[in-house]
């Protein structure tokens, strides 16, 4: 569902995404690691078309999303870590804005944002103004209106920032079913437990280069630590230059 | 999705926003809203007014007054579409290229080019309406001057909408241009240098009028010169030379002349946009792409691709950390405003202009010397001196010191945590504002007086009145600025408080204006009123006793400890309150 080939990003003399090559089939809940400035913004940013790539290409459901953005992003969902929203609308105002915008039926629209409203415990704020919302309800309205359209391939930069444990652990089990449910979740994180608990399959940048990938258990045993994911990173990420590819 | 329902939804939800922002006004207080309605209302009056007594003056000159009018007219669209393409240029970039909107946009299911195109209009939008705004009593007068029907100001209305595209389809594509072909950093520095080109160009081409040129007996040969100087606005190929031609033509009852104009304009105006959305369909994504790409820029000329270091500031820190019995932690604040405000390039660009304009009225001061032999005239230009000087020293303050505070505003956790508190704080940026203040206008006022050759007891007079000045105004709007903030919503979204510009804008800006405005024009009148009895009193022939001037000095700077110490010690006590 989302494929890369020998995907290249150079700012000047500085390679920021080096030759990043990946298959994540539909369904699957990757997690993307790496230390600070390691590139994973960068990435994603190119996964969602909004940087174009020095070389190589990034395909989203089979279109290529240089070549074809549109078409792609009408399968795709980009939460950036500073998400936009508009102050001076209410959060049922900005769904069906949304929902218009990928082409939904008002109805669909609707019966959607009911659906989502609930599961993120929205209902009682539908008629606020977004600038009145704390943070953290910000945040689950972006997740909502992220969803909307059903997207196949949803790609979420650090999304638990300023969420309290409840709407953290919704937002995981919300991901999660999605995954479950045939969507491809690409999600960026620091924090390593959320990798472990949730993900599939496991990718490290380490300086724009792809250091490692596979299961948390193949991590381990590549790295040699035995232990918790963050013995594995910590040893991954020691100066690596070459990617260790899992069976 | 196509462009159309795109333009139609982006349209619906703005309409919407607007409708509630407007309503918000109800919320707000009815202070705020009397002020705005009241500054609108008082600048068409006062504008109109102006320009309708300047331009009853030019009837007294019947066989002069259509060609001046006219030529006017040709000078100021001239004016208005440079200005234009620079605000389209300046607002476009920040649109186009900065917005988060635009970056949330582009993850949508619409085209680049639709984004661009939306964009496009936002930024006419928002670029010109201040504008229109600002001349539309010019508008009034020039029409009611040329005794038109009230048909003429909805064709004028219609002219100016073709009128705002060409500029802003010409900002546009040089913007799309820099943001594909030159470095972030690099166009920071062209604005600057652009800015200064223009600024030395003005003091190139705008030659002042001579003191002699005023005389009867050269009046004539002056407006020659004047016509002849100002020729390049009449060159047909200009845009402005379209619409004002079109505006002349109807006003003066040319209906088909005007109306070819109109269709000239419209038909470039309709080109100019085709040209720009082909550009950006090569440019707009590329250059986003690589606007967004840190230190990506690379021109392959040395000399630009190397990263831009700004010279250290070494003497004034020098200065700072010598000054005797400052405390540490003002010596440190002292140090981090001067340094962000010397790394700030962004401001530059307004600072340049600032000190251009500053530039071209003391070049100008050399023609107001007209008969000093007069004293009526002499203090009469004296005081003028001391209004422009202090008009400019109000704009100054309101402009880069009223931000000050809510600039401060995502870093109040720290700097309000520190064991002295936001109240030295506040002092600090008074007492650098105000030496920084006066260190600029006493100097000038010292030379604008030299130049004008005003008696050294009254140049010593207004020096130490506008130093006065200064820590008033500073004090007033330091005061104001801690009063009424533009922090930020809260939303990451909204950066407002990171833009000195749009918190100046706001409704504090606005009445630290005002009220800097009632301070100058109480304190100038306190000076000129003795003045004028003194004179009354000799029969404008002579200036009599300087004691009315003394005593008034003495109330001048009272009233403006007044002035400085209310807002001060009002806002030193709600920061003492403030909840962080």
């Amino acid at each position: 569902m989302i494929l890369t080939e020998h995907l290249t990003k150079q700012y000047g003399g500085l390679v920021a995404v080096n030759d990043l090559s990946l298959n994540i089939p539909q369904g699957q809940f990757f997690a993307f690691l790496g230390p600070n400035g390691a590139g994973k913004t960068t990435t994603i940013k190119l996964l969602a078309g909004l940087l174009k790539p020095t070389s190589g290409r990034a395909l989203v459901g089979g279109y290529d999303i240089h070549k074809d953005p549109v078409e792609a992003r009408k399968i795709l969902s980009y939460i950036p870590d500073m998400p936009f929203l508009y102050d001076k609308l209410q959060p049922m105002e900005f769904m069906v804005f949304v929902g218009q915008l990928y082409d939904m039926e008002r109805t669909e629209v609707a019966r959607a944002s009911d659906e989502l409203f609930e599961v993120f415990g929205l209902d009682e704020i539908r008629r606020q103004t977004i600038e009145n919302l704390s943070h953290g309800t910000r945040q689950r309205l972006v997740i909502a209106a992220a969803l909307l359209h059903q997207p196949r391939v949803i790609i979420i930069d650090e999304p638990m920032v300023g969420l309290d444990p409840r709407s953290a652990r919704l937002v995981k089990n919300v991901l999660k079913q999605r995954s479950r449910d045939g969507v491809t979740v690409f999600l960026s994180t620091h924090v390593l437990p959320i990798a472990e608990e949730l993900a599939d399959q496991v990718g490290i940048l380490h300086r724009g280069k792809l250091v490692a990938v596979g299961t948390i258990d193949e991590l381990r045993e590549v790295s040699g630590e035995k232990g918790e994911l963050e013995d594995a990173f910590l040893a991954l990420t020691r100066g690596a230059s070459a990617t260790v590819e899992m069976p | 999705m196509s462009g159309l329902t795109f333009f139609r939804l982006q349209a619906e939800v703005n309409a919407r926003i607007m409708r509630r922002n407007i309503l918000a006004l109800r919320e707000k207080s009815y202070l705020m809203v009397a002020v705005i309605l009241l500054f609108v209302v008082g600048y068409w009056i006062a504008g109109y007014e102006l320009f309708y007594m300047g331009f009853h003056r030019l009837a007294e000159l019947p066989a002069l007054q259509v060609i001046v009018l006219d030529r006017m007219l040709y000078l100021f669209f001239a004016f208005l579409f440079l200005m234009l393409m620079f605000s389209n240029m300046i607002i476009g970039y920040s649109t186009l290229f900065k917005s988060q909107e635009t970056q949330w946009m582009l993850t949508l299911p619409v085209r680049s080019l639709d984004v661009f195109q939306w964009k496009l209009l936002e930024t006419t939008l928002l670029a010109s309406w201040a504008f229109l705004f600002l001349s539309a009593p010019l508008m009034a007068a020039y029409g009611n001057a040329r005794h038109v029907s009230a048909g003429f100001y909805v064709k004028v209305f219609l002219l100016f909408v073709p009128f705002t595209i060409i500029p802003a389809a010409l900002g546009s594509m040089a913007i799309l241009a820099v943001a594909r072909y030159l470095h972030r950093h690099v166009f920071k520095w062209a604005l600057f240098g652009v800015s200064t080109v223009g600024i030395a160009c003005a003091f190139a081409f705008l030659k002042p009028m001579q003191a002699e040129d005023l005389e009867p007996a050269q009046m004539s040969a002056a407006l020659q010169q004047l016509l002849h100087n100002s020729r390049v606005a009449i060159e047909p190929l200009l845009p402005s030379y379209w619409v004002a031609s079109s505006m002349i033509d109807w006003a003066g009852g040319l209906t088909g002349r005007g109306m070819f104009y109109f269709l000239v304009l419209l038909s470039n105006a309709l080109m100019s946009m085709l040209v720009c959305v082909a550009v950006s369909r090569r440019l707009y994504y590329e250059g986003w792409s690589r606007n967004h790409g840190q230190g990506e820029f690379q021109l392959g000329v040395p000399l630009l691709d190397k990263p831009i270091k700004l010279p250290r500031m070494a003497l004034v820190e020098r200065i700072v950390n010598a000054w005797p019995r400052l405390h540490g932690a003002t010596r440190a604040l002292v140090l981090k405003d001067i340094r962000v405000f010397w790394r700030d390039t962004s401001q530059w660009s307004q600072f340049v202009i600032f000190f251009g304009l500053l530039g071209l009225y003391v070049l100008n001061l050399r023609s107001v010397a007209y008969d000093w032999n007069n004293e009526y005239w002499a203090s009469f230009v004296s005081f003028l001196n001391l209004g422009a000087t202090s008009m400019t020293l109000a704009t100054l303050t309101t402009r880069f010191v009223f931000p000050q505070f809510s600039l401060e505003g995502k870093r109040l956790w720290m700097i309000g945590m520190v064991p002295y508190g936001l109240k030295r704080v506040l002092l600090e940026k008074f007492w650098l504002s105000s030496i920084s203040s006066a260190a600029i206008t006493v100097p000038l006022m010292l030379t604008s007086s030299w130049m004008l050759r005003i008696p050294g007891w009254l140049t010593l007079l207004f020096a130490s009145t506008i130093a006065v000045m200064s820590f008033a105004l500073c004090g007033i709007a330091v005061g104001i600025g801690a009063l009424f903030p533009n922090f930020s919503s809260g939303s990451t979204a909204n950066r407002r408080d990171d833009n000195p510009a749009r918190i100046v804008s706001g409704f504090g800006g606005t009445f630290c204006f005002l009220l800097s405005l009632v301070y100058l024009v109480l304190v100038i009148g306190s000076e000129v009123l003795p003045m004028y009895v003194s004179f009354a009193a000799n029969g404008f022939n002579d200036r009599g006793q300087p004691w009315g001037l003394v005593f008034s000095w003495i109330f001048v700077s009272l009233f403006s400890l007044v002035a400085a110490t209310i807002p001060m010690s009002l806002a030193l006590k709600k920061v003492e309150l403030l909840e962080i």
